[in-house]
């Protein structure tokens, strides 16, 4: 049972932050492409906003992985 | 690097300014200043006003002004094609020019006009092709006398067909013969055959039950329906030749003169920028003022060229740059050879401003590391040296592309050391059939080591944002500012200190003296960065923790090469493994370009870059021809 709970918490924690990334990402890669149209030059702010929700899955990431494999 | 500038003053007689300008505009490295501000005491400035253009200098660039906006538009009439250079001096003949623009315009647009009809006229006509074959089929097979009427149809539903069938026999008594056939598109095409009596009813019919009738242009009413089609088809062919003609005639008209107008619009650009470059110009009683800025590098042989052909009449000064002209310096970024293609993820960025740092070296260190740590495949790594040298041989004139895979070629390399480091050959492929052992970890199933040296990479990098940003205040001698980031540094490593004692790195027994130091400080850094700079702190913790992207982008890599080499093995088919296995490398060296790619710069932008990088420089503009 505890297996099956860490597990569960190992997916929550990288499924959460996914779907909020994702969400993220949907958002300003819409407006980002929208802005780009207008102005080509804005290409490295839009790379740059578009990256900056990754993070969330990234924490995410590093938290199942402490669940996982037990990290104090 | 951002290269150090000069602040220039000139000064001559009046006479020599046109002179002077040409030189300058011929050398181009001299960004011209519109304002006198921060050049001149505030008393000297009563002394000089802005130089006026005299009349001559008016018409002249008025006439430019005009040509140039004739030659445009006779351009926007012509077809983009691939001309000859023409080596014509354009000054000689810039007067037969002006006279034959108008001409050739006027003769082009008739041309350019005349084809935009024609056109409009083809695709109107051009509807009707693709039922045409299929028309002229069904024509072959009905007998042709004089009392006889065609109407052509178009159904969309094959179901319609027999309907249409009962109807036009209950209309004229089965006096009729409908022939079908399937157009090109899948449209139905049925041509009715009947007595001409029959004519009027038959189409009221079809316009009762919405069956459509194949409608040709206004001009074929005239026309009985066989010769519609018969003019239809001459018409096409005669509209197609027509246009072809018109595209021949402007073709042969743009090889012959548009290296010339090119050539013209090349010299006339030169000239009007050196006539708006005019306006920048100061004057007294009998002397002009020029200011701006040119590389510190050129300054001196700048000086010795204007002493040298002005015979010593004009004085080419260098100013001091105060600490209020630092923003309006403009800024020369200039690399090693071996860092000048990364300038091209700086070009994406704002320009840094003068008194701050150019990112380029730092991102030309930095970008292939993380690249190569995330990729780590020796087996990837040749494939895309071999790539890279191949594109960079291809693509050697397009400038961008070339940088791009120059960037990829030194990557690669990294990506070797790494996945030699890593024992990685295709995933485990290496392990396999070389007995490639990993020399210091194993990413597949060291996640945690691989974790924490990601994040010490992360550390490293931040705290060497964190140290240039408080270099860069220091160099600007912005004393608070200063302090706070240096204060900023010591916390973030006090912190990074106590949580290293969480895990056992750094003994336990000097975590208080760290704690107290953190309180120590913590006012201070309240002090000098606000109520906000606690928040600043937790930003760059986090910004650590995004390096951990570094490890989880390079364990799906790993990850999905092993999955590959698994899948192969289990076809147990030689041909269908070795299928399977290059179909999935080749995915998996796919994204191994674009991710690593992609995470390393935003790496580099959101996490380095910010703790340094003072965007908003100008951009040098220097008089160019």
């Amino acid at each position: 049972m505890e297996k099956v709970l860490i597990a569960f918490a190992a997916a929550l924690a990288i499924g959460v932050t996914a779907l909020a990334t994702a969400w993220a990402q949907s958002r300003i890669g819409s407006a980002g492409a929208g802005a780009l149209a207008e102005k080509p030059e804005l290409s490295g702010t839009v790379i740059v906003l578009l990256a900056i929700p990754e993070t969330m899955v990234i924490l995410g990431f590093v938290v199942a992985a402490m669940i996982l494999f037990g990290v104090k | 690097m951002i290269v150090r500038m000069s602040k220039v003053e000139i000064a001559g007689p009046k006479a020599m300014r046109s002179d002077l300008l040409a030189l300058l505009q011929e050398s181009g490295m001299f960004h011209l200043e519109p304002e006198v501000r921060g050049f001149i005491s505030k008393a000297d400035e009563a002394f000089i006003r802005s130089m006026l253009p005299d009349e001559k200098e008016l018409s002249e660039r008025l006439f430019l002004e005009n040509l140039l906006a004739k030659i445009n538009e006779l351009l926007s009439y012509l077809p983009q094609i691939e001309v000859r250079t023409s080596y014509i001096e354009p000054l000689a003949v810039i007067d037969l020019i002006a006279k034959s623009v108008r001409r050739h315009s006027e003769a082009c647009r008739g041309l350019y006009e005349r084809r935009e009809l024609l056109r409009k006229e083809f695709d109107e006509f051009n509807r009707y092709s693709q039922f045409l074959s299929t028309i002229e089929g069904l024509f072959k097979e009905v007998e042709r006398t004089p009392d006889l009427e065609f109407i052509g149809l178009t159904i969309k539903e094959p179901a319609k067909i027999d309907a249409l069938r009962r109807l036009l026999a209950s209309l004229t008594g089965g006096r009729f013969e409908l022939t079908t056939s399937t157009s090109s598109d899948g449209t139905i095409v049925a041509l009715i055959t009947t007595e001409k009596s029959f004519n009027e009813r038959i189409k009221k019919a079809l316009s009762d039950e919405r069956i459509p009738e194949l409608s040709f242009p206004p001009s074929f009413s005239s026309l009985a329906f066989p010769e519609k089609i018969k003019y239809l088809i001459v018409r096409v062919s005669v509209i197609s030749q027509e246009i072809s003609e018109i595209n021949s005639e402007l073709e042969k008209f743009t090889c012959r003169w548009v290296p010339i107008y090119m050539q013209v619009i090349q010299w006339v650009n030169g000239r009007l920028s050196l006539l708006k470059a005019s306006a920048s110009v100061f004057e007294s009683g009998s002397c002009f003022f020029i200011y701006g800025w040119m590389p510190s590098d050129a300054f001196k042989k700048a000086g010795e060229i204007v002493e040298k052909r002005f015979g010593g009449k004009v004085v080419v000064q260098e100013k001091a740059i105060r600490e209020e002209d630092l923003e309006r310096v403009p800024v020369v970024i200039k690399n090693p050879p071996y860092f000048e293609p990364f300038e091209l993820f700086v070009k994406l960025l704002p320009l840094p401003r003068y008194s701050s740092m150019d990112p380029t070296p730092f991102i030309g260190i930095f970008f292939p590391v993380f690249f190569g740590m995330i990729l780590g495949d020796a087996g990837y790594a040749i494939i895309l040296f071999a790539l890279s040298l191949f594109m960079m041989k291809r693509y050697s004139k397009a400038k961008n592309v070339k940088n791009a895979f120059q960037i990829l070629f030194v990557s690669s390399f990294y990506a070797f050391f790494f996945g030699v480091l890593y024992g990685e050959f295709f995933g485990d492929l290496g392990h396999s059939f070389f007995g490639l052992e990993p020399i210091c970890i194993e990413r597949r199933t060291a996640v945690i080591p691989m974790l924490s040296f990601a994040l010490t990479v992360g550390v490293v990098h931040v705290i060497l944002g964190l140290f240039l940003g408080f270099i860069t205040t220091l160099k600007r001698r912005m004393k608070k500012e200063a302090l706070y980031r240096f204060l900023n540094l010591i916390i973030v490593i006090c912190i990074l200190l106590l949580v290293a004692a969480l895990f056992d790195i750094f003994p336990a027994l000097l975590t208080r003296p760290v704690i107290i130091t953190i309180l120590v400080l913590t006012p201070l850094l309240l002090f000098t960065g606000g109520l906000l700079a606690p928040l600043e702190l937790l930003k760059s913790i986090g910004n650590i923790i995004s390096y951990a992207r570094i490890m989880a982008i390079g364990l799906t890599s790993v990850l999905l090469a092993f999955v590959a080499n698994r899948l192969a093995g289990m076809t147990g088919n030689i041909v269908i493994g070795i299928t399977v296995a290059v179909l999935l490398h080749t995915l998996n060296i796919i994204l191994g370009v674009f991710s690593p790619a992609i995470h390393s710069i935003r790496l580099h932008y959101v996490e380095f870059f910010t703790k340094f990088i003072e965007p908003g420089g100008r951009r040098f503009e220097p008089i160019k021809k």
